[in-house]
């Protein structure tokens, strides 16, 4: 790979279609890092003990990927050795076990990978306008 | 509507003006997730003085949509995109700027 190709990059992206794992993973290898941290977050069938059929998400777009891309900064200030984040949010309805969001960050070594995506999520959470909408069934009588 | 203190100015004007006779602008309110419920919109344009508080300004907003009053502990303003508590903070808003009304988020 050409050397100027691999500058660090952050991959941000807020869609309605199903993400993808092996996408989101491929968007942060780069050849001098040793390690790419994953998390993904699922949808779960339960929400203070009800039973859930789906999820519905909606974004302040704008905002939300200014916030992220805040959070990105912030990384590479706490974990300079970073090289690539992405940052994959799913929006509209998200079925039970499919990913709402992925985040992906490739490191040299993998104490600087796992520490930044344990921080993304983190902060992904505290302070980017998104929300959830949480369908439950519903049953008639 | 706008009273007769209110009066959207010609551009020329400068953006300080006497307090008694508060400067009018037409700003865009967005409602996401239980507020967007509550109102039933969107978006939409709001005539609101050019400075006003966070809190003056929310309770502006619930003038117009009193419904919304119930979820008054639980939100904050995000003012051209920086979130802003709602208190005493001093806003000076520009014609245009996007006021949104975040509750309680929940990505992730």
């Amino acid at each position: 790979m050409n050397e100027r190709e691999d500058v660090p990059k952050d991959f941000i992206k807020l869609k309605s279609e199903k993400l993808s794992v092996d996408e989101v993973s491929e968007l942060v290898i780069s050849p001098c890092c040793g390690a790419v941290s994953l998390f993904i977050g699922t949808t779960r069938n339960n929400f203070e003990g009800k039973k859930v059929i789906r999820l519905e998400y909606e974004a302040y777009t704008s905002m939300a990927e200014m916030e992220i891309k805040k959070i990105c900064r912030d990384v590479r200030q706490k974990w300079p050795s970073v090289k690539h984040i992405a940052m994959h949010h799913r929006l509209g309805v998200v079925p039970i076990t499919e990913a709402s969001v992925i985040i992906a960050v490739s490191s040299p070594h993998r104490a600087e990978s796992l520490e930044a995506v344990t921080h993304c999520i983190n902060t992904l959470k505290a302070f980017v306008p998104i929300w959830k909408k949480v369908c439950l069934v519903q049953i008639w009588f | 509507m706008p009273t007769w203190e209110c009066f959207f100015p010609p551009p020329c004007l400068s953006q300080s003006s006497p307090s008694d006779f508060p400067l009018c602008i037409l700003v865009t309110v967005l409602y996401f997730a239980r507020s967007a419920e509550l109102v039933g919109l969107r978006s939409e344009s709001v005539s609101v003085p050019q400075r006003i508080t966070s809190l003056q300004l929310w309770e502006e907003i619930v003038k117009i949509h009193p419904r919304l009053a119930v979820i008054r502990d639980q939100v904050v303003f995000a003012v051209r995109q920086e979130y802003v508590l709602l208190g005493d903070q001093l806003l000076v808003l520009q014609t245009g700027d996007e006021v949104a009304i975040i509750p309680p988020i929940s990505g992730g």
